[in-house]
């Protein structure tokens, strides 16, 4: 059966061994060497990289404030639509013991809120955001148009929702004096969204550019006002609104709000002290169950506070070498067993 | 089902027919076009509907194909040429423009193109002989004799004043039965039997031309009417394939469901809040449009894409069948083909193999190849000596000198005047003169005409020895002895029957002495031998050696007897010859009484010769536990001998043979055999079965089934004798029927045609005239031996392939798309997809469709030679242990478990949502890509590890894939706004990569769901260890030659391999208290010839004379030049 090289029959020019299947080809064998050393070598790299992650994880300060019922009565003001008009600021005071040193960011966190649910998460229109076509709206349901008929600029369930709440920073120098924490609003949103995905269509000025469409209807300013400071963070190219725009995974979400400005006292980052927040209250939560908090942290090589890696790593770590301790004593027992038998 | 049931039983109800000769406008029958294919034009859509949807893939190219592959066969049929009389002249047309009625000329070795009546013919006395091997697989020749009437109708003028008209009966589908009246204007109607009839597919031989007016065509030939309609094959693989896409899609509806009740719990609870999205009008779907939303959003689920990964993963496994150089036929330049892909995995798979004899074990070649003369044996050391005859063997049927009788000691003996020269020379001489062989002169060689092909091969081997058989008169042979003329006269011939199992001749030799030769079984011989005989006892050793040989042994014996009482039995037996009734039996009573006091001179042994490696093939099968069963329409001596000769049987197992002729007898016998068995009964025992076609008749009978399958499916070898083609194909479907096993038909003949139809994998033996067998089989290959290769080998390989491609393609579809459903619960069963809409898409199409085609087509389980070499390894394939609904729910809950882990993973790792530098927040996507690239990764190297054997592509399909996804990752994140696609990609690549948490997920997620696999499959390997296992080891380790177990019961470790039931049978003991069991040795002899025709032998060897020439007319206008006796 075996066709020897010697057979020297014509042999067709194409006849090769792809046809044959004789390709040249690495018989996988799980023998109990390279699985043994595999897991071991494996567990020892799974707890060292869960060691450091766990370690530097440890380094990073984050203060969470939960001030949905520190707010309570702003949240009572905002469950009933008629209200918008009313402002309601609420201030949280609370105390840093250790200094966050290094860059320091602000996010909110929303609870129970579903950016994620499908006819949200479609309800929006890219070319209207590209600045293309100001008053294309189709995919925007439930929020097309306003009430009278004009195009909502911008459109759609996510542009309408968007946080509004503002949150200032104060760090208090003594009993009596305190000054706002340098903060930076820009620099929160992906490169590629603020020179890609987001444009004002052009004119000369803003307001001229969206003539011609309404306000989404929760939004107390047009889309063209949302940064009275900075003139040229306003319209879709607003970052805050760039930054809501990316639609979260979770029904808990935190989103970039701000960045510590490192100037002043800042330099080092947050120092120890007494701060407080001061807040314009202004996004219903409680109207879903919800809750929103404002969070401060550092960030690591890795990224934010969580151990969850590290841990995943460490317990994966652990598991391989157990795994390896009982192959180790089956391979052994069998391997006994085997040598009574072939004599080897 | 049933097809050919029903078309049998809708042919048997046919009415009778009426044939007028020379009025072609009265005779409206069929046409003469055959069609084999599957569909006609019109049949085409229904059934094409009917098998995608039993079927539900989309093979529509590959059906095509095969489609136009058998009309084209169909096709080369129906355009051969013939040559009919039309308008008082011969006229050559093509085979499907025959029409009833029509008179054909036939000549030599021509296949006759429907069937016809024969009129006259150039032999003698208006006969001919006709090579039905393709109908019914009989070796021998038969004689068919036209009518006295017709006999002298032979010019075109007489042809075209014939008038008249043929009554007969209705198309159907026997053989061997044929009524009609021929009415001829101006004489009595005479009656037409089945021996004026020649049937389609029969070959015309030792005859110069026929003509005979046709009366069944195409379709209603019986030819035709024995053939069963092709069935739609399916493997079964294919069949628990269609279940577990059928258990996926329950997943699915199941998985939608789930969803649904969980977005209206849902909704129940947040509905009315969820400001920022419900206004009232967007929460009224209704149930069912949910339902069908989620099973959009599910339908992913069903591997739609398996279908035509499996289709050209299939085409590719029949192309390398149709490539494999070791199924190369280099005497014809054929190669293996697969006529069909469907059944690929089915080969590896085979449990019941029935198996044609003629053509199919055997080449159909008769050759003397070894003798006992006066005690000593000739021919013997030719096998032995010379080591060079073995390669030869491997080579070819093609008849070589190697092969011939060739043993110089016997010639030495003639001519050194060895004692025992005079019992040499009587040997010679009696194999040159007894017997009914016609020398035809063809320049100065000699061609030998015999209707039994075994007389063939004695006359010469006997030529070959100097004792040339030259010329035949009606009254006397001559024969050239090393050198001399020696004329016999021919005094009686004492015919041969199977009751009688031999023949005499009574001569009256040279010198005018009167002497009876006779040649038949040893045990009617030995019977009638003198006490005076010398060399019993050596001979008898000797055809003991023989018959277990497998070579087919006759005694001959001689008798000199005086003129006195030769003279005497004359008139005995003109009395016996001119008794009416029961001449044949007082003819035999006479025989017998002159048949006496023989004087034994030997035996010969004649090979009927078996294709080549027919019984290392069937040995290897045997052990890879396929049962084999024989199927023959040929005689049981016959059958029985080849078996030995293949080693399907073996000297000491006992035989039951089964020959009965009534359904109360068979009841009886077949019953008496399943209790002697016993506890035995259904084991697999070292028995074998022999029955034949008018026993098995009755044992098809509802009744007695069941008890005679049980009792087959006891023995290791079944032979059956004598089967009509629709006998074969029945127990074919009654094997099929009631066991459950994949049974494989392999046949050459057109008698073989139904039952490789109705097996689940039919085979043909191309090379053969008659292209039938081939057209009808799923896979044609040259030479019986090479179905161990298309077993072993590519049966085995194919079985695991698509196995695993097909577990393959269902897990990674469940990895992907059940964490939709795990995304669901985050989403508030809204719909929402975690990943983008084209790389969902592009999952199967793309990034993960060459592991899938790596696996079905390089993947090898093991080498090629450690196949060949440990048979036992098919058991693996077999048994199908590794691929059932048990296995594909381990799987799908193995794929639940990854994609757990894929979607849980990355979900907890980015739950923070500070993964990025620079505190950018992510978002769904982001997510979906990490999860997406996490699954791409761990599905590839799942392929990598089901892949046993890595070659180039593995490497390709596995790393190839990974790195595909990662490139077009980062382009497709970049497209939008220039092409306007996925504008929620943009940038995600950016930040993907560049996420220090993707780099780390990217080890530990994939590893986390691997390690499991690994693990599992490392314990197995160590603590239950299969031959397959074992095997590969061997081969890694590069110890080929060490000693691995050959029969599983030598290692203890075998033991723990659990391996289905050892594959050698244990010994039979049982005490059969029935006579139909022999225990004996087997007796060898077995000897073709025709019996019970209107001709006698007698009339036949007298009719000859070959001193006379005669003038052969080849081209029809010379006809009438034909002279006869």
């Amino acid at each position: 059966m075996k066709r020897g090289s010697h057979d020297c029959q014509s042999r067709l020019p194409d006849n090769t061994a792809l046809k044959q299947q004789q390709l040249p080809a690495y018989r996988l064998q799980l023998t109990a060497t390279i699985i043994l050393s595999g897991f071991f070598i494996t567990g020892v790299f799974c707890l060292g990289v869960g060691v450091i992650l766990l370690l530097s994880a440890k380094n990073i300060k984050e203060v969470e404030i939960n001030y949905t019922e520190k707010c309570s009565d702003c949240a009572k003001l905002r469950e009933n639509t008629a209200n918008f008009d009313k402002e309601c600021t609420c201030s949280i005071p609370f105390y840093l013991p250790e200094a966050m040193k290094g860059d320091v960011y602000m996010f909110y966190k929303l609870y129970g809120f579903y950016q994620n649910l499908y006819q949200y998460v479609l309800s929006r229109s890219n070319s209207q955001l590209m600045g293309i076509d100001i008053k294309d709206v189709s995919n925007c349901a439930p929020f097309k148009n306003s009430h009278n008929g004009i195009p909502i600029a911008p459109c759609g369930a996510i542009a309408n929702s968007i946080f509004n709440d503002t949150i200032v920073l104060s760090y208090n120098l003594n009993s009596s004096m305190s000054i706002k924490v340098p903060m930076l609003r820009s620099g929160i949103s992906w490169w590629t969204d603020k020179y890609v995905k987001f444009w004002n269509p052009s004119s000369q000025n803003l307001s001229s550019a969206f003539a011609g469409t309404a306000k989404p209807p929760s939004w107390p300013k047009p889309v063209y006002e949302l940064d009275e400071e900075d003139p040229e963070n306003n319209g879709f190219i607003n970052e805050d609104f760039i930054v809501w725009m990316r639609t979260a995974a979770f029904p808990t979400f935190k989103k970039l709000y701000r960045r510590l400005s490192r100037i002043q006292h800042f330099t080092e980052g947050l120092p120890a002290g007494s701060y407080s927040f001061g807040i314009t209250y202004n996004f219903p939560v409680t109207k879903f169950q919800g809750e929103k908090s404002v969070v401060l942290s550092t960030l690591t090589w890795s990224g934010g506070s969580s151990l969850f890696l590290g841990l995943a790593y460490t317990v994966t770590g652990a598991l391989t070498w157990l795994a390896f301790f009982a192959m180790m004593a089956i391979h052994l027992r069998l391997k006994g067993r085997k040598t009574l038998f072939h004599q080897e | 089902m049933m097809g050919w049931r029903q078309s049998l039983q809708r042919t048997d109800m046919s009415k009778a027919r009426t044939i007028y000769l020379n009025e072609p406008l009265k005779n409206t029958f069929c046409k003469n076009s055959i069609s084999t294919a599957k569909y006609s034009m019109w049949s085409f859509l229904p059934l094409y509907l009917y098998l995608q949807f039993s079927k539900a893939a989309n093979a529509f190219f590959l059906f095509i194909t095969i489609l136009q592959k058998r009309h084209l066969a169909d096709r080369l049929v129906n355009s051969k040429s013939t040559i009919v009389l039309r308008q008082n002249a011969w006229q050559v047309i093509q085979w499907k423009e025959v029409n009833v009625g029509d008179i054909v000329k036939a000549t030599n070795e021509q296949f006759l193109p429907a069937d016809v009546v024969l009129i006259s013919s150039s032999g003698p006395q208006a006969s001919c002989y006709v090579a039905t091997s393709n109908l019914d697989g009989e070796t021998n020749l038969k004689i068919r004799q036209a009518l006295l009437e017709t006999a002298e109708m032979q010019t075109e003028k007489q042809l075209s004043s014939l008038s008249g008209k043929i009554e007969c009966e209705g198309p159907n589908c026997h053989f061997n039965s044929f009524t009609g009246t021929l009415h001829l204007n101006g004489s009595s109607p005479v009656p037409v039997g089945p021996e004026q009839v020649l049937l389609r597919g029969t070959q015309l031989k030792n005859t110069e031309w026929i003509l005979g007016i046709v009366v069944y065509t195409g379709l209603e030939t019986k030819f035709m009417q024995n053939s069963v309609k092709s069935l739609l094959k399916r493997s079964s693989v294919e069949k628990v394939t269609n279940l577990q896409i059928l258990v996926l899609f329950v997943l699915l509806l199941v998985m939608s469901l789930v969803s649904c009740v969980g977005g209206m719990l849902w909704k129940d609870k947040h509905g009315v809040d969820i400001w920022y999205i419900m206004k009232k009008e967007h929460n009224t779907h209704s149930f069912g449009f949910d339902i069908l939303m989620f099973i959009i959003l599910y339908h992913n689920l069903i591997p739609i894409s398996l279908l035509v990964t499996l289709e050209i993963v299939k085409y590719v496994q029949a192309l390398f069948i149709n490539w494999d150089e070791d199924m190369h036929y280099k005497a014809n330049n054929v190669y293996a083909m697969a006529r069909t892909s469907n059944l690929n995995e089915e080969l590896g798979q085979v449990k019941y193999l029935f198996s044609d004899k003629t053509g199919t074990l055997t080449c159909n070649i008769m050759t003397l190849k070894k003798c006992t003369i006066a005690g000593i044996i000739y021919g013997d050391q030719s096998s032995r000596s010379d080591a060079g005859g073995k390669k030869l063997s491997q080579s070819a049927c093609s008849v070589t000198e190697a092969y011939e009788f060739n043993d110089p000691t016997l010639l030495r003996n003639l001519k050194n005047n060895h004692p025992t020269k005079a019992c040499i020379k009587e040997f010679l001489t009696l194999l040159c003169v007894c017997h009914t062989v016609v020398p035809e002169r063809d320049g100065n060689n000699i061609n030998y005409q015999a209707s039994s092909p075994d007389e063939a091969a004695l006359v010469k081997g006997a030529k070959k020895l100097g004792f040339v058989f030259t010329t035949r008169t009606p009254y006397s042979v001559t024969i050239e002895a090393m050198g001399e003329e020696f004329t016999f006269e021919i005094l009686n011939v004492l015919e041969f029957s199977s009751n009688r199992k031999r023949m005499s001749i009574i001569v009256r030799t040279p010198t005018g002495q009167v002497r009876l030769y006779c040649k038949g079984a040893d045990s009617v011989i030995y019977e009638r031998l003198s006490e005076d005989s010398l060399f019993v006892e050596e001979t008898l050793t000797h055809l003991e050696y023989f018959a277990k040989e497998g070579l087919r042994t006759l005694c001959v014996a001689y008798i000199d007897l005086t003129e006195a009482e030769y003279q005497q039995w004359l008139v005995k037996y003109k009395e016996a010859s001119t008794v009416v009734q029961d001449r044949t039996q007082s003819l035999e009573d006479c025989y017998d009484t002159i048949e006496r006091k023989f004087l034994l001179l030997g035996a010969t042994a004649i090979e009927d010769r078996l294709q080549a490696r027919v019984p290392e093939t069937i040995t290897s099968l045997l052990k890879a536990n396929i049962r084999i069963w024989v199927l023959t329409g040929d005689k049981q001596e016959t059958a029985i001998n080849i078996a030995y000769s293949c080693k399907l049987l073996s000297g000491q197992m006992p035989r039951i043979q089964l020959n009965t002729d009534s359904l109360e007898a068979t009841q009886e016998v077949i019953n008496q055999s399943c209790q002697d068995l016993g506890t035995l009964l259904g084991k697999e025992n070292d028995l074998a079965l022999i029955i034949d076609g008018k026993t098995l008749k009755h044992a098809l009978h509802s009744e007695v089934k069941k008890n005679f399958l049980s009792l087959a499916l006891s023995c290791r070898a079944v032979l059956c004798c004598r089967l009509s083609p629709l006998q074969k194909a029945e127990i074919v479907d009654l094997v099929k029927k009631h066991v459950k096993a994949i049974t494989l038909a392999i046949g050459d003949g057109a008698n073989d045609v139904g039952m490789i139809q109705t097996a689940h994998v039919g085979v043909g033996i191309s090379g053969n005239e008659g292209m039938l067998a081939t057209n009808n089989s799923d896979y044609t290959i040259a030479q019986f031996s090479y179905l161990e290769k298309l077993l072993l080998v590519h049966g085995a390989w194919n079985y695991f392939r698509v196995t695993k491609c097909i577990l393959y393609c269902f897990y990674k579809n469940v990895v992907l798309y059940i964490i939709e459903l795990w995304f669901a619960f985050m989403n508030g069963f809204s719909g929402q997809i975690i990943i983008d809409r084209w790389c969902i898409s592009l999952y199967n199409l793309v990034f993960t469709s060459l592991p899938p085609f790596t696996l079905g087509i390089c993947e090898q389980c093991c080498s090629q030679e450690s196949l060949l070499r440990h048979p036992q390894l098919y058991t693996v394939s077999q048994t199908g242990d590794t691929f059932n609904i048990k296995v594909l729910w381990i799987q799908c809950v193995n794929a639940l478990v990854h994609s757990f882990i894929l979607f849980w993973l990355p979900t907890k790792m980015l739950e923070h949502d500070m993964v990025l530098q620079g505190g950018h927040t992510t978002d769904y996507l982001f997510l979906g890509n990490f999860i997406y690239t996490y699954v791409v990764v761990t599905v590839c190297l799942k392929a990598g590890l089901e892949t046993l054997s890595w070659n180039k592509f593995s490497h390709l399909g596995i790393w190839g894939s990974i790195a595909l996804w990662l490139v077009f990752f980062a382009v497709y994140s970049s497209l939008w706004p220039t092409i306007p696609i996925s504008p929620e990609m943009t940038g995600q690549a950016n930040m993907v990569l560049v996420c220090p948490y993707f780099w780390l997920g990217f080890f530990i997620v994939p590893f986390a769901c691997l390690i499991q696999n690994v693990m599992w499959k490392s314990i197995r390997n160590t603590c239950k260890r299969t031959l397959l296992e074992e095997v590969r080891e061997m081969e890694s380790s590069r110890v080929q030659e060490l000693d691995l177990p050959r029969d599983s019961e030598k290692s203890p470790r075998m033991e723990t391999a659990n391996l289905p039931k050892s594959p050698s049978p244990q010994p039979c003991e049982v005490v059969f208290r029935n006579n139909s069991v022999d225990l004996g040795n087997p007796h060898g002899y077995a000897f073709s010839q025709v019996e019970q025709t209107e001709i006698s032998q007698e009339e036949l060897v007298r009719a000859y004379d070959t001193t006379k020439s005669i003038t052969m007319g080849t081209v029809p206008s010379a006809l009438s030049e034909a002279v006869l006796e």
